[in-house]
């Protein structure tokens, strides 16, 4: 694959190596233009935030490795991982970044441009689909807890219609709200 | 000993040139030799120097001169009445005793006197055997190389409006006493040659960064042109790689310390001055060490890609340029890169001949750099009795590191004068 004058020495390595040209390369500045994603490239792989990180050990690319990939420009890579919907929000690698990468905020404008091009996990995509139908992810049924706590078993004055309303017009609705 | 004992210096790079001129300002006679026909040393070749980003000429020389706002070399070399120039000149033997060497010199023949020579060009555009080694040459004069002479150096000799060129010029060898000596010989750098993966010499656009320093060099062949030395293409891409050389048991154990930093200088002028040209640089560390780890920084901003890994194999692409492929340990990747122009960012090894320097003046020698006497003394450039160091002869530097330890040498001498 290394050689192509079709001739002599067998491939240096068995694995395709991934070919830059056919990556993205302006990800990583659509990315920068984001407000979060200034300090991108200030990005040394120091791998502190993966260090800090709660659930990578289950991931298979951590988060350093989201930042490179990033700056490498493998945007559908990125995109498509699942990692990113698996990121908890806990902001530990971004408190802890000596190079002030917003790597959880990072992680978050990616969700909104995989969400974009509809590139959702199922599970994501039916909490927000239950949102919209029925204006609240959870149910307030009346059980004995609020009955101990001596509340009423209704929430007084829920209205979950105007709050649907507004769903409908933000891009949640936009996105999953057309199936 | 007394203040004015002559002082020989050996090699005139920014390590050597500062010692003498300290050395010839407090009053001791100074000889310095270089086997160059002029001095400057690597650093001639350097275009921007870190850490100001200045050519590198001006930025030690305006301290304490009035009068003389840059180059301190301009007038001190040829005019300062304590310091004797020999360019073209090497050291032969040395015999006597510490306080009392008798040195040697093969003085190389001086087909241009540099105290005529007003650089008119005339016999250049005549003869192709009279060269400027570089704009900021010093002495500031032509050079004759005998290799190349033609039909045409007798008329040079005719017309040359200063009568500055005498071809019968012979070599001569000239007996000195001097009390002290200081070694400041520089360092080389290392050229790749026959290391399997890189291809150096073998593909033209494989290149070392001081070859880069010259095609950024505004000065330089190309006037500051980025083009692949293989067909004069655009280079679109540049890709350099750390520690060649270095760090590696096979060619030098140490690390030579500076070449992340003007690695990254470069990347930098590249990002910044050359439009839409792409730098990668594959790394295993970047040791950017105290100060400089701004430059780091900096061209991250700029958008320098890292790689952190090794490179697998380096091959001509098939429209020009080259196909490169590296191992990325971070992502525990294969990627594949077309560049156009591959910078090896080579080990800084001993200059030439540095072994036989060594042993003539009987000074031991560390990784085949000159080795200071005790350690631990805190006395680096102490190398022997009465025989003292500065500069890359001591192993890499950067330029104020050299230029520090060359004041310190002269202070040294001076302490044990009266
Ligand atoms: C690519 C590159 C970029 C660099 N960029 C920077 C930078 O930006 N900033 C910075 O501070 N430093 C930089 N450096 C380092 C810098 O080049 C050195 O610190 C500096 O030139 C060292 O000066 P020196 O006098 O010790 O040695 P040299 O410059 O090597 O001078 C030694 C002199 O001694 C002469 N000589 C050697 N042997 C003999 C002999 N036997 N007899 C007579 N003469 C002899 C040589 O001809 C030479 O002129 C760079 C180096 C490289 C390779
Ligand atoms: S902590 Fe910051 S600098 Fe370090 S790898 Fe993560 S994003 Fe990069
Ligand atoms: S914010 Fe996400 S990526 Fe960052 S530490 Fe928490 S879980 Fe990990
Ligand atoms: S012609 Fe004479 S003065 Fe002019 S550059 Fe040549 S040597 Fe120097
Ligand atoms: S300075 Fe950098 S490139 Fe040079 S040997 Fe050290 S780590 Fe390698």
């Amino acid at each position: 694959m290394t050689e192509t004058d079709g001739s002599e020495r067998p491939p240096a390595t068995l694995i395709e190596p991934i070919d830059m040209s056919t990556l993205d390369a302006s990800f990583r500045r659509e990315i920068q233009s984001m407000p979060d994603g200034d300090e991108l490239s200030a990005c040394f792989a120091c791998t502190t935030c993966t260090a800090a990180c709660p659930i990578a050990n289950q991931w298979e690319y951590k988060p350093h490795q989201l930042i490179r990939m990033i700056i490498l420009g493998m945007r559908d890579e990125v995109l498509s991982s699942k990692e990113i919907w698996e990121c908890l929000t806990c902001f530990q690698c971004q408190e802890r970044c000596p190079q002030k990468v917003r790597v959880t905020d990072i992680i978050f404008d990616c969700k909104n441009l995989a969400a974009e091009e509809g590139k959702i996990p199922d599970a994501i995509r039916n909490l927000a689909r239950e949102l919209l139908e029925k204006g609240q992810l959870y149910v307030i049924t009346a059980d004995w807890e609020r009955e101990d706590l001596d509340l009423e078993p209704e929430l007084p004055g829920l209205s979950t219609e105007e709050f649907k309303t507004i769903l409908r017009n933000t891009r949640t609705g936009r996105i999953v709200g057309g199936e | 000993m007394i203040l004015s004992d002559k002082v020989l210096i050996i090699g005139g790079g920014v390590a050597g040139l500062t010692a003498a001129i300290e050395l010839a300002d407090s009053g001791v006679k100074t000889v310095l030799v270089e086997r160059q026909h002029t001095v400057g040393g690597n650093a001639l070749d350097l275009y921007k120097a870190f850490p100001t980003d200045d050519c590198f000429y001006c930025f030690e020389a305006s301290r304490f001169r009035p009068g003389i706002r840059k180059c301190f070399y301009r007038s001190a070399l040829l005019d300062h009445p304590n310091l004797e120039l020999r360019t073209n000149t090497t050291v032969e033997a040395v015999a006597g005793s510490p306080g009392n060497f008798e040195v040697t010199l093969m003085v190389g023949p001086q087909y241009v006197d540099p105290m005529r020579c007003i650089m008119c060009g005339l016999c250049q555009k005549l003869s192709s055997a009279f060269v400027l080694i570089s704009p900021q040459c010093q002495p500031q004069a032509v050079v004759y190389v005998p290799d190349q002479a033609d039909d045409n150096v007798k008329e040079a000799v005719e017309k040359c409006p200063t009568k500055a060129i005498n071809l019968e010029a012979q070599p001569t060898e000239e007996v000195i006493r001097a009390s002290d000596i200081v070694v400041a010989t520089g360092y080389h750098e290392m050229k790749p040659v026959g290391m399997e993966e890189y291809h150096y010499e073998e593909l033209p656009d494989v290149v070392t960064q001081l070859e880069l320093a010259r095609m950024l060099d505004p000065n330089g062949e190309t006037s500051g042109q980025l083009v692949r030395p293989s067909d004069g293409g655009p280079v679109k891409h540049v890709m350099m790689v750390q520690c060649v050389g270095s760090r590696d048991e096979n060619y030098y154990p140490y690390c030579s310390k500076i070449c992340c930093v003007f690695a990254l200088k470069h990347a930098d002028i590249i990002a910044q001055e050359r439009e839409g040209v792409q730098v990668s640089v594959v790394y295993m560390d970047i040791r950017t060490y105290d100060r400089h780890e701004r430059y780091y920084r900096k061209s991250r901003r700029a958008g320098v890609n890292f790689i952190r890994g090794r490179v697998q194999t380096v091959s001509k692409a098939k429209d020009g340029g080259l196909e490169v492929i590296v191992y990325d340990s971070l992502l525990d990747r294969y990627l594949k890169f077309r560049v156009d122009l591959f910078v090896l960012s080579t080990a800084l090894e001993p200059s030439a001949e540095s072994n036989e320097m060594a042993q003539m003046l009987g000074i031991r020698t560390s990784n085949g750099f000159v080795a200071s006497l005790d350690p631990t003394s805190g006395d680096e450039v102490i190398v022997g009795d009465h025989v003292y160091a500065c500069g890359t002869a001591l192993g890499p530097a950067e330029v104020p590191e050299s230029v520090t330890q060359a004041r310190a040498v002269a202070l040294k001498i001076l302490q044990g004068r009266k």
